[in-house]
Parts: structure tokens; sequence; C-alpha cells
């Protein structure tokens, strides 16, 4: 599915260099920052070449906050609303998009509005509801609002909708399957690119968020953010530690990624939306 | 097809264990074999760390848990989990720009007087005590460390502007703001290159409003902006430095602001006792070149803290306690030696931790002296519920003007306007 | 009774499959939801125990808000500044991407870089960007011989500069969704077109864009929602302020909201915010579907 060569190539590979250097400077240059020290980024002309405080730094992180914990709590928070969510996006997706039912198009429509709901102001009754059932400061607090999503309902719909062939469905079905045989059997191995694609940004979605958790654990049962959040507190930020904190915290997106992101690329390119 | 599935089930095996494993902490306030939990929320760098082993080490039945966040974070959750009843810990510490707010709803918090603060307010400056009484008579805070005021400026930069460099001719150089203002005028005449008098209006404008009697509320929690002429006067005075051409435009915290430091953009700069280690920190090769002299009016404060016991505490004699210790005389010295924050008990500022203490990087200035002075003799004024958002709608004018979007006139009816809104 | 059994599993299967995201979304997204729009209809301050009932007269004075309208103008400002550039240039990366390149792999995993950097790492930098003085961009522009902006200063360049820090952002991402629809598009259209000398562009603008168009409208939407209710970058862009400027240049209607419900305290107003916007967004959306059925008819 490669077209013919683009006329222009070292255009074309300048252009995509630009790109990847704009892409990438801002996690470098954190990382920069995080090597050297508080002053580095007030410094003129700026600096670009790292320097040797790296270790230091990420020393004095651990030091500062639970880290390690941190770190720990994040991937199982992420990984329990990942895996939560794109089970149940998969779930109503395939529903919506491939069987038949009374008021389809109302509670379609109703999943899409969920998607305009502006969040912020849910967070204290969403505090109030938790402490009423004394969640607070638990881990489960922080993945119960999280478990589905109405933007992976929309996002298994359209690719459902378009990558799974009806007529398979109804020749399983006169061969007698259930709904739940058609499900596992077709459904699934063919969800399996846009569920790593929607796996993916939930995750980077858990991993970064940091309203909500903010409010409702606390330091010594911190996620990754709100560790970030104690390490830059302070009548005057430490922007080298913070900045170290932040490119530690990338570091596991990033081995994701590179675990998921053939199966993602390669998932997308199997022509996966067409809505 | 198999595979998948068997990655599936495995997934859900994994999920199940993660999701029982994420059992918090808990929020508990009994520790192991009965003990006394308590939990001590505060922000940025307090120097407690410390404090709370030798606490533990005295007191065997408490066990104390730290809680740090960002200044402003730690604040907004203190309001959800007094909103909601729920959540917040035993000691909270608040900073002198919020109290206000969180003081005028003083049934949240537990009147400190009924546990026996009486006993030791006389540890404390008038004000500092003053700040923290709702205006039901309520104690809710012990104060913690102040900020004072003094003004740090460039002796090098003074040099070449042919003013006098010693540190107490300086101070004699602007008793009054008028003074500093004309001395700022000969600043800029003799032209250093690059480099104004001072950083923006909004630490004078609020310096200024500090020095007098009444500030933005009467006693009564009334808003007292259009009537109180004080308020127009900070404004004025700060809008007449600014149409010297005093200022660098800097907004404070920002990246520029980092870089004016090391390039001396600006001589002067109205600086608390904690934004010393800032200075030093963000122009390291200027060590020797920056003194520090007394502020015009002699008084002032930027910053400090109060520690609070929210009514949700269900120890609150045994917080008082640990509060009590935290904020004596003893350990604020002992926390001034680690971590630089300026005691608020006027009772140590004549012994010698105070007295002889001095910055080698601030050309050996005596600011145990400098600092203490600044605080001690301060005039009480009242703090109401919006103060903090008051000020900046007036800030917002002043920069609105040095940026040249309006003339002062209009910037003031248009703070005044933006007031009526937030109360 | 297999067959009654079979009919069952027809009929109400589906709501089975359905039923775990109303039931969750409904227990914990309904009632927060419900509950700012009781919370509206009072004077509702966080600090106070008593909250008097006052009707709709948060969304009345909310109506005659010069801030509000304020905030709604710079919200759509920024909207339009960062979402046509945004999509435009996902859509030429994508067609440059869609052709025979080494590592290719690597470029496509340079697109989603900005997605996974922390946003307070975007802040700090960015904020260091587009300082005045000492700023990158401002070196820059004076090496061209242009002055020195004071970005955050105006309210033209302060919402360039947050669109710049959105477009970054989200333009990769926007590309690689791009790139999936385009890759469906047969070979032998492009093929015959290029026999027929059509040029590279000429190919995206007559081929490959009407190929694509329902993804297009997906992302035109999801942006669309998510570009109106923007807070992380005008907020961290103005170092933390809640006004969004000194004369709210950029304060967009998200940062109003969180400005009235955590700074002031006004928990009422706020919650009338919010919903004003819910109902924009409503709007909006339903232009977009309208636009979507009438694109769909042609």
């Amino acid at each position: 599915m490669r077209l013919a060569q683009l006329r222009n190539r070292p255009l074309v590979y300048l252009t995509l260099m630009a790109f990847l250097f704009f892409s990438a400077f801002p996690l470098y240059y954190s990382v920069v920052v995080a090597s050297l020290d508080n002053s580095a980024l007030g410094s003129v002309p700026p600096r670009v070449i790292p320097g040797p405080h790296l270790v230091e730094n990420i020393q004095r992180v651990f030091d500062t906050v639970p880290f390690g914990l941190a770190m720990a709590n994040s991937l199982i928070v992420a990984s329990v609303i990942t895996f939560s969510q794109v089970l149940f996006s998969t779930l109503a997706g395939f529903a919506f998009a491939k069987l038949r039912f009374r008021g389809r198009p109302m509670l379609y429509v109703i999943v899409i509005i969920t998607i305009m709901v502006p969040t912020q102001l849910g967070i204290i009754p969403l505090y109030m509801l938790m402490a009423k059932i004394q969640l607070i400061d638990s881990l489960y607090a922080v993945i119960a609002p999280n478990l589905v999503s109405a933007f992976g309902v929309f996002f298994m719909t359209q690719y459902l909708s378009a990558a799974v062939p009806t007529e398979l469905l109804e020749a399983g079905r006169a061969d007698g399957c259930t709904t739940l045989r058609l499900f596992w059997h077709v459904v699934l191995p063919i969800a399996r690119p846009a569920a790593a694609v929607l796996g993916m940004l939930t995750f980077l979605n858990a991993w970064n968020d940091f309203f909500w958790p903010l409010v409702v654990l606390t330091p010594e049962n911190p996620t990754v953010q709100i560790s970030l959040s104690t390490i830059a507190s302070g009548y005057i930020t430490d922007y080298a530690l913070t900045l170290t904190g932040t490119a530690l915290a990338t570091m596991p997106l990033i081995i994701v990624f590179a675990l998921l992101g053939k199966h993602v690329i390669s998932g997308i390119m199997q022509g996966a939306i067409k809505g | 097809m198999r595979n998948l599935h068997r990655l599936i089930t495995a997934m859900a095996a994994v999920t199940l264990v993660a999701g029982l494993a994420a059992c918090g902490s808990g929020g508990g306030d009994k520790g192991a074999g009965g003990k006394v939990k308590l939990v001590i929320g505060t922000f940025g760098e307090f120097g407690y760390d410390d404090l709370y082993k030798e606490y533990m080490a005295a007191n065997p039945n408490i066990e104390i848990t730290a809680r740090v966040t960002k200044a402003e974070d730690h604040h907004k959750n203190i309001a959800a989990h007094l909103a909601t009843g729920q959540g917040s810990a035993d000691i909270e510490a608040l900073e002198e720009g919020w109290i206000g707010q969180f003081k005028s709803n003083p049934d949240k918090f537990n009147n400190l007087l009924d546990l026996g603060a009486n006993e030791i307010k006389s540890q404390w400056p008038e004000w500092k005590w003053k700040l923290s009484v709702a205006r039901n008579g309520a104690q809710i805070g012990l104060g913690t460390d102040v900020g004072g005021l003094a003004m740090c400026y460039r002796s090098d930069l003074f040099a070449k502007a042919g003013l006098p460099t010693n540190r107490d001719e300086v101070s004699k150089l602007w008793p009054t703001w008028d003074a500093y203002i004309a001395t700022g005028k000969k600043y800029a005449a003799a032209k250093v290159p690059d480099s104004a008098f001072f950083d923006g209006p909004t630490v004078m404008y609020r310096a200024v409003l500090g020095q007098s009697d009444i500030g933005l509320y009467d006693t009564n929690d009334n808003v007292v902006v259009e009537t109180n002429p004080a308020v127009r006067g900070a404004f004025n005075k700060t809008i007449e430095a600014l149409n010297a051409g005093l200022s660098a435009k800097i907004e404070a915290w920002s990246p520029d602001w980092n870089a004016g430091f090391q390039k001396g953009r600006f001589a002067t700069i109205a600086c608390p006792s904690w934004m010393m280690a800032y200075i030093q920190e963000q122009a390291k090769d200027a060590s020797g070149k920056w003194d520090i002299a007394k502020i015009p009016g002699g008084t002032g404060n930027w910053g400090g803290s109060y520690l609070t016991i929210p009514k949700q505490s269900k120890h609150p004699k045994e917080a008082f306690a640990l509060a009590k210790w935290l904020t004596s005389p003893d350990q604020q010295a002992k926390v001034f030696r680690k971590a630089g924050n300026f005691p608020s008990t006027s009772t140590l500022y004549s012994s010698p931790v105070i007295t002889d203490f001095v910055n080698p990087y601030f050309s050996n200035a005596p600011v145990g002296k400098i600092f203490s002075e600044s605080v001690a003799t301060m005039k009480a004024q009242y703090l109401g519920p919006k103060a903090g958002d008051i000020n900046t709608a007036i800030q917002n004018g002043l920069t609105r003007v040095e940026q040249g979007k309006q003339g002062p006139d209009d910037a003031w009816k248009q703070a005044v306007e933006e007031v009526k809104k937030i109360v | 009774m297999r067959n009654a059994l079979h009919r069952f599993d027809v009929k109400a299967s589906p709501y089975f499959y359905i039923s775990p995201f109303f039931i969750l979304f409904g227990l914990l997204g309904l009632f927060p939801l419900l509950y700012t729009g009781w919370v509206s209809l009072h004077d509702w301050d966080l600090l106070e125990d008593t909250h008097p009932f006052i009707g709709l007269e948060n969304y009345a004075e909310l109506v005659k808000d010069s801030r509000f309208w304020n905030a709604l103008v710079n919200t759509v400002s920024i909207w339009v500044l960062s979402t046509v550039p945004q999509l435009i240039l996902a859509l030429l990366l994508a067609h440059v991407l869609n052709s025979r390149l080494r590592g290719e792999t690597f470029w496509r995993t340079g697109l989603l870089l900005p997605n996974i950097t922390s946003v307070v790492a975007v802040a700090i930098i960015f904020g260091q960007l587009f300082s005045r003085d000492y700023g990158i961009v401002n070196w820059l522009l004076g090496l061209f011989g242009a002055g020195h902006i004071d970005w955050d200063a105006g309210t033209a360049t302060s919402h360039v500069a947050i669109s710049v820090m959105v477009i970054w952002r989200w333009t990769g991402y926007n590309a690689l969704i791009y790139l999936a629809a385009m890759q469906a598009v047969p070979d032998s259209l492009h093929e015959a077109a290029t026999i027929d000398g059509a040029s590279s562009l000429q190919r995206l603008l007559r081929i490959t864009i009407p190929s694509i168009r329902p993804t297009i409208i997906f992302t035109v939407i999801i942006s669309t929602i998510g570009g109106l209710q923007i807070l992380a970058e005008p907020l961290l862009f103005g170092g933390g302020s809640f006004t969004g400027g000194n004369d709210r240049q950029f304060q967009t209607l998200a940062l109003f909201l969180y400005e009235n419900g955590f700074s002031l305290f006004k928990f009422g107003y706020a919650s009338a915010t919010a919903w004003l916007m819910f109902l924009l967004i409503a709007i909006v959306g339903a232009i977009n579907f309208s636009i979507i059925r009438l694109i769909r008819r042609a």
C-alpha cells in the first residue's frame, strides 16, 4: 500500500526531520535541565547540552518523595483503568455497531452527549460520593470514576461498524452461535488493533491525570503526578528536580509505547477508522 | 485466536490481583499498638522532618505522618476536604495569603483558645497573632514563620550610578516611599545600561498597602477598597514609580525574572527572608554584589504560615500539643538554622541565633537583625476573606498600566468592578 | 426451548453489553453531573454551611457577566487558531508519510512524542520559549529583525502562543489517525491519477481527502469538544494565574469555571458556568452533526 516515490525526496526528509525535532525538543530539553540545576532555565543563551547532575537529581527525587511507590501505584491504576475501559468500550461498541435493539439511536446519542460534559466541577460531588462509601485515600477512588469512557465507546463503535463484516456475524448466527460466542470468536480478534490504540491512549491519559488524584489521594499514597506536585512544591520551584521527576515519570510511557507501539501503528495501519 | 484468548484471560487475572492490591493505606487514626496517629499537612519546605523524629522519640504514643503538597493544590484540597467534612489532616498549615478566606468560616476549625493558646500568646508579635483571629474572636492558628521585608539591592550597580553602597547609608536614602522613588529617578538618570530600578509593581504595592492601619477590609468584613484612601494611595504611589520609568516590567516568577537576577536587570527588589535563597541560586556569580538595606517605611511582611487544627481531627488535644511544640521558640530556632525559615516568635529576636546571623552572599548583611526589625514593629492589619483575590485584581490593574494597556484611572475603575464581582 | 433462548439472546443481550457503560456512568458520572446542576440553583460558597436557593439567578448573572463572554470569545478564538492549522498540518503530514519512506516506524513513533511528554514539563518549557526578554522564540525572531514580543501580555499573541502549544501536542496524534484512513484508499486510484499527470498535491485534494472524509469529521468532532474545554494550557501558560492574564486576555471558559470554583470558592456560580459550557458544546456538536448529515446526503 505504499505509493510511488514522492518527487522531492530530500525536501520530504527535511520536513520530517524538522517535525521530529519540534516533537522531541521539549522532552529533550527537559532532560537537559534535569541534568543541570535550577538556574539553567533562566540561562541566556539557553543551555542545550546535558550536564553532569542527572544521577544526583534522580537520587534527590527518590529521597524527596516515595517515587517507587508512586510509580507502582500509577502502574496499577493505569493498568486497571485501561483494561476496564477497553473491555467495556469494546462490549458496548459491538452492541452499538452491530446489534439491533430498541432505543439504540437514542442511547448512542446519550453516549456522545456524555463526551461533552466538562468534568472539572464534578470533583466536589464525586469526592462527596467517595467519602460516603469510605473510599477516600485508596486507589479505588482514583480507578472507579474512570472505569468507563464515552470516548472509548464512540471510538470502538466507529471502528467496529466498519471493520466487522456483517455477513460474518449473520453466518455465525445462522450456525446457531450465541451473541457471546460471536463476540468472543469474531469480534474480539478484529477489534484487536483498535483496542491496542484505545489501550495506549487510555493508559497515557490515566498515567498523566493529575486533577482528580490530587484531591482524593494523599502524598503518602501517591500516584506519579502527585509526587511530581510534591517535588514542585515550595515557595520556589526547583525546576531541575521537577523536570527530573517528569522525565522519570515519562519513562514507563516510553517503554509501554515501545512494546505496544508496533501493534498500535500496525493496528492503525489496517485501515482502522472509517466511521 | 487462542493466543488472544489466553492473553485476555491472563490480563483479567492480573487486573484482579492488581485491583485487590489497590487497597490504600487508609486514613485510619489508630496506628499500630494503640498509638495516636497524627497527620500534618504542609507545603513547601517547613523544615519539620527532624522535629517529627524528635517529637516521636519524646512522645512514644504519638505517630506523625507528614503530607507535603504544592501550595496551591494544598489549599484547594483543604477547601474540598472542609466542604465535604472528610479527609483533612489533623494539623493543616495555612499560608497567610489564604488564611483570610479560611478564617471567615471559623467553625470548621478548632478554636485554639479553648485548647490553651492564650498561655503562649505573648510569643508572637501582635500582628502575627491577630492575623489568624476570626471575626468572632476565635483563634484558629499558631504562627510558624514570617517573611519580613527588606530591600535587596545591587551595590555594584548603585556604584555605577553614583549612589552610596554602604547599607546603612542606603537605608537612609529611602525612609519613605517618596524618597525611594526619588532615588530611583536618580538611578534612571545615570542610565546604567540594561538595568531598571526595580522589577515590577506588585511587591511595592503590597508593601505600601501593608504599612497602613486599615487595608482592604474593615474589621466587620466589609470591603473598603473604594472608601479607604490607603488603598488608592498604595495604587497611586506605585503608578508614580511606574510613570517615572523605574520598572523593568518583568513579571515575578517568570523565566524572564530568573534571568533578570543573573543579568542585573533590576537594581533593587523588595525581598522577604525566603527570597535570599532564591537569589543566591539564580545568580550564583553575583555573590558579594548584592546587599540588603531597610525597606522604605521600615516595616513589612510577605509570607508566613500558621498551623491550624480542623474540627474534623479526632485528636485535637494531641494535635494542639504537637502544634504548640512545633511553633515554640526553641523549635523555630532549630528550623531557622536548618531550613532558613524566619521565626515568627519575637522572643527569639534578641537571642544570638538571630542577632548574629549574617549572610555572606549578601556582603555579610546582618539579615537576622534586619528582618526581625521589619517584623517586630509591624502594624496589625485586618485581613478579610477575599483579600488575596482583591489584591490580584488591583495588581492586574497595575500591570495593565505598566504595559500601556490602560491609563491609571481606567485601570482602577476596572479593578474596582472586578472586586465587586469577587465578593 | 432453544428457539426461545435464542430469541432472548438476540433481543436482550445487547442491553447487557451496553449496561456496564451506562450503569457505571449512571453511578459515577451522572450523579456528579446532576449534583452540579442542583448546586447551580443555589448561592453556594464552598466553605460556608448554608446555601440559599436562588433559582436561575446564577444563570441570569452569568449571562450579564462580561467576564463570561470574554472567556467565551477567548475559547472560540483559541479553538479556531489551534484546531484548523492542526488538522491541516496533520493531513499534510499524513500524506507525506503515506509513501515509501525509509525508517517508517521511526517517523511514526515521533508523532506521538508530544502526547507522552508530561503537561508539567510542557508548561515549564513553553514558558521559557515564549519569554519576552530571553525566550528562544523571541531570540529567533530577533535574528530576522523582528522585535521582542510580549507573548502573554497581548490577547492575540497569547492566543497564538497557547495555540502553538495545543498544535504541538495534538498534530501527530491526528496525523496517525489520518494516515490509517489513507492506507485504505486503493492504490489504483492514485496510480491512475499519477499517470494522468496529477501532482502530489492534486492527488491529496481530489482523491485522498474526499475518501477519508468520515475520518476527518471524526477528528473535527473530537477536537472541537476537547478544544472548547481547554484548561491546562491557559492555566500553565499564565504561570498558574487563574485570571488568564492581567486583563483576562487568555482566560478560557474552563479556566473561568476553575477560577470561580476553586479560587473564589463560588461553587454555585461555577456550576452554572459548567452547565452553560455544556449547552454550548452540545449546540456546536449538533451543528457538527447536521453538517455531517448534509455531507453524507450529498
